[in-house]
């Protein structure tokens, strides 16, 4: 039987490529977190310059990430009936709580951690003393700082989840209705986390060392990502998993969707080989490939998966930005991120960052 | 969910029945409170596609450009061997008895009624749109006057008042059919009992409330076929899997 459709209705994409960015910042912010608690907090030397870098992008990313989810609300002044009104029944309910909670501890362990550079810039005779002075909250200690990274790093787990379980959760989109995806956010989101921090590496340290480290740790994520495909694809194929096969189906039959999943392949393929091969002197190229690779993946899912009708035929417009506004909330976030990355390389004293000290404890007295 | 806020159903007026009836989309429970369980049966032999019911409701609810609460699709059905055939389907909300809109929403600002129309509290809504992905029918958007999740609603304003939706009202060839599927003398019920009915995606499971009678089943889920819109980026002729 063929069918021809004569009159239908194109529904436009209801999530916005704000939700795109969202959900790209948010989980590079929690995979770099992740990255960086070790190296903060294990006594193991050497991790520290990359855990450095990890914290920059997990607040950096994590103070913009938020912001992003607002301007996705079409009533983004009502965004407090999220905390009056919680449906317990909704991930994006539960998510309204954790999100705020993991920037505060986010934001909480990398004060903590850099609270001693913040006592001694205040001791310096110099024009901005006495705003590290408060900064410092009177003293250097930071010994309680391991307790705010745990909380953060398990705030880090519950984001990661929520994230995935959301777009899960959503039966009507075959493309979202998929047992990996959670995953595969969790797994391109610290492909995105590393290639972030690489390219920070190239710009602030330059040091050839820590670029294969952090190469070599993003030829991993990548193999992850990989295979995650590999698995997600050999479940579609094979009919194994009829809900990726569904999911299979819903694409598979359009050139555009070939295309991205060729493009896909490339970039996820092409930063492993020179990570592996070349881990010194292709930072940039990784770097941003691999930026690119996790951004792009949120895209494809996000605004290709609102372009697949649910009971219509064909596609609909959403895979391409329809417009300057949209393509301005994608540049505009990228710039908001980019002025708080200035910012904290600017005001924070990042590269004193170290483990932080034991807590002092008081000798015991003689009896 | 508290279905009495807002007074949305202060006014319902109650509605005699008698045993709870034995067809489908009957609510024994709800029949036991005397609310109607209000329903749709759309009888695809009479619709002509005139698309009245489209511009009614668009009158009617003050529906913004480039948005539909309803509308009609129109498909031409060619058979191996057979003539093709013109055939129209009405789509709207199918105010499911399990919806998925309804969990999913993060601020419980849209819910189930008690006589069965699920609803939207534009008050409350924050515009988050989940729900509008959630539905599996397409049947929600974002209503950019008001920047809230916006639905069919089986005209709340008008059955409040003894009134028939609008598009029931000002169906040409009386394809729409509305009432209570808990009063078995209603010519909604009367048509369950006598009819072979489908409703869309029957294998989401979510109870529709809008039944139809002659929809050919590769029409009740994502119709494969050619589309009559194809985007800018997809200039090649493409067929999908059928029946997702």
């Amino acid at each position: 039987m063929q069918v021809h459709e004569l009159v239908g209705a194109v529904h436009e994409a209801a999530w916005l490529p704000w939700a795109v960015q969202y959900f790209f910042l948010i989980a590079v912010s929690a995979t770099a977190l992740l990255t960086a608690l070790p190296g903060f907090l294990s006594a193991r030397p050497g991790g520290i310059r990359a855990a450095r870098l990890a914290l920059m992008a997990a607040v950096t990313t994590g103070v913009a990430a938020p912001i992003a989810l607002l301007a996705d609300l079409h009533q983004p002044g009502r965004f407090w009936e999220f905390f009056v009104y919680t449906n317990p029944t909704s991930w994006m309910a539960w998510g309204a709580w954790i999100v705020p909670s993991y920037v505060a501890l986010v934001l909480a362990f990398a004060w903590a951690v850099h609270r001693p550079g913040f006592h001694a810039a205040g001791a310096r005779d110099w024009r901005f003393a006495p705003l590290y002075r408060l900064l410092a909250l009177g003293g250097p200690g930071n010994g309680f700082a391991p307790w705010l990274g745990l909380a953060a790093g398990a705030a880090a787990a519950g984001v990661l989840a929520y994230t995935g379980m959301e777009v899960m959760v959503v039966r009507a989109r075959p493309l979202w209705n998929t047992p990996l995806l959670p995953l595969q956010f969790a797994a391109t989101g610290a492909v995105g986390a590393l290639g972030l921090m690489l390219v920070l590496e190239r710009v602030l340290c330059r040091d050839g060392g820590l670029e294969a480290q952090l190469n070599r740790r993003l030829a991993l994520a990548l193999a992850i990502v990989g295979a995650l495909g590999t698995l997600w694809l050999a479940a579609g194929l094979s009919g194994l998993s009829p809900r990726h096969a569904e999911a299979l189906a819903s694409v598979a039959g359009f050139p555009v969707w070939q295309r991205i999943a060729l493009w896909a392949a490339a970039a996820i393929l092409l930063p492993f080989l020179l990570a592996l091969a070349m881990p010194r002197r292709t930072g940039w190229i990784t770097g941003l490939t691999a930026i690119h690779a996790a951004w792009m993946f949120r895209w494809s899912v996000f605004m290709g998966g609102q372009a697949v009708p649910k009971v219509g035929s064909g596609l609909y417009d959403a895979l391409v930005p329809a417009g300057a506004a949209e393509l301005a909330g994608v540049i505009g976030t990228f710039g908001l991120w980019l002025f708080l990355a200035i910012a904290y390389t600017s005001f924070i004293p990042w590269s004193d960052a170290a483990r932080p000290a034991a807590p002092v404890r008081r000798a015991a007295r003689p009896v | 969910m508290d279905t009495t806020r807002r007074g949305f159903l202060g006014a319902i007026g109650q509605v005699s029945i008698g045993a709870a009836a034995s067809v489908a989309g009957a609510d024994p429970a709800a029949a036991e409170t005397g609310a109607p369980h209000w329903g749709m049966v759309v009888d695809l032999r009479k619709c002509i596609g005139c698309q009245a019911c489209t511009v009614a409701c668009i009158m009617e609810n003050a529906v913004p450009e480039d948005a539909f609460r309803t509308h009609v699709s129109v498909y031409e059905l060619v058979a191996e061997g057979q003539d093709p055939a013109m055939v129209m389907l009405p789509r709207l909300c199918n105010h499911c008895d399990d919806p998925p809109c309804v969990p999913v929403c993060p601020v419980g600002a849209t819910f189930k009624a008690e006589s069965g129309e699920v609803l939207v509290d534009a008050s409350r809504c924050v515009g988050c749109a989940y729900c509008v992905q959630a539905c599996p029918y397409d049947a929600r958007f974002i209503n950019h006057d008001t920047q809230t999740a916006d639905k069919c609603t089986f005209c709340f304003h008008r059955t409040q008042a003894g009134l028939l939706p609008a598009c029931v009202e000002t169906c040409v060839g009386g394809a729409r059919n509305f009432g209570d599927l808990n009063d078995p003398e209603c010519e909604v019920a009367r048509m369950l009992r006598e009819h072979q009915v489908s409703v869309l995606r029957p294998e989401m499971h979510t109870n529709p409330n809008v039944y139809y009678i002659g929809l050919d089943e590769v029409l009740d889920g994502r119709v494969a076929g050619e589309a009559a819109y194809r985007p800018p980026f997809d200039a090649a002729p493409a067929r999908h899997g059928e029946g997702l």
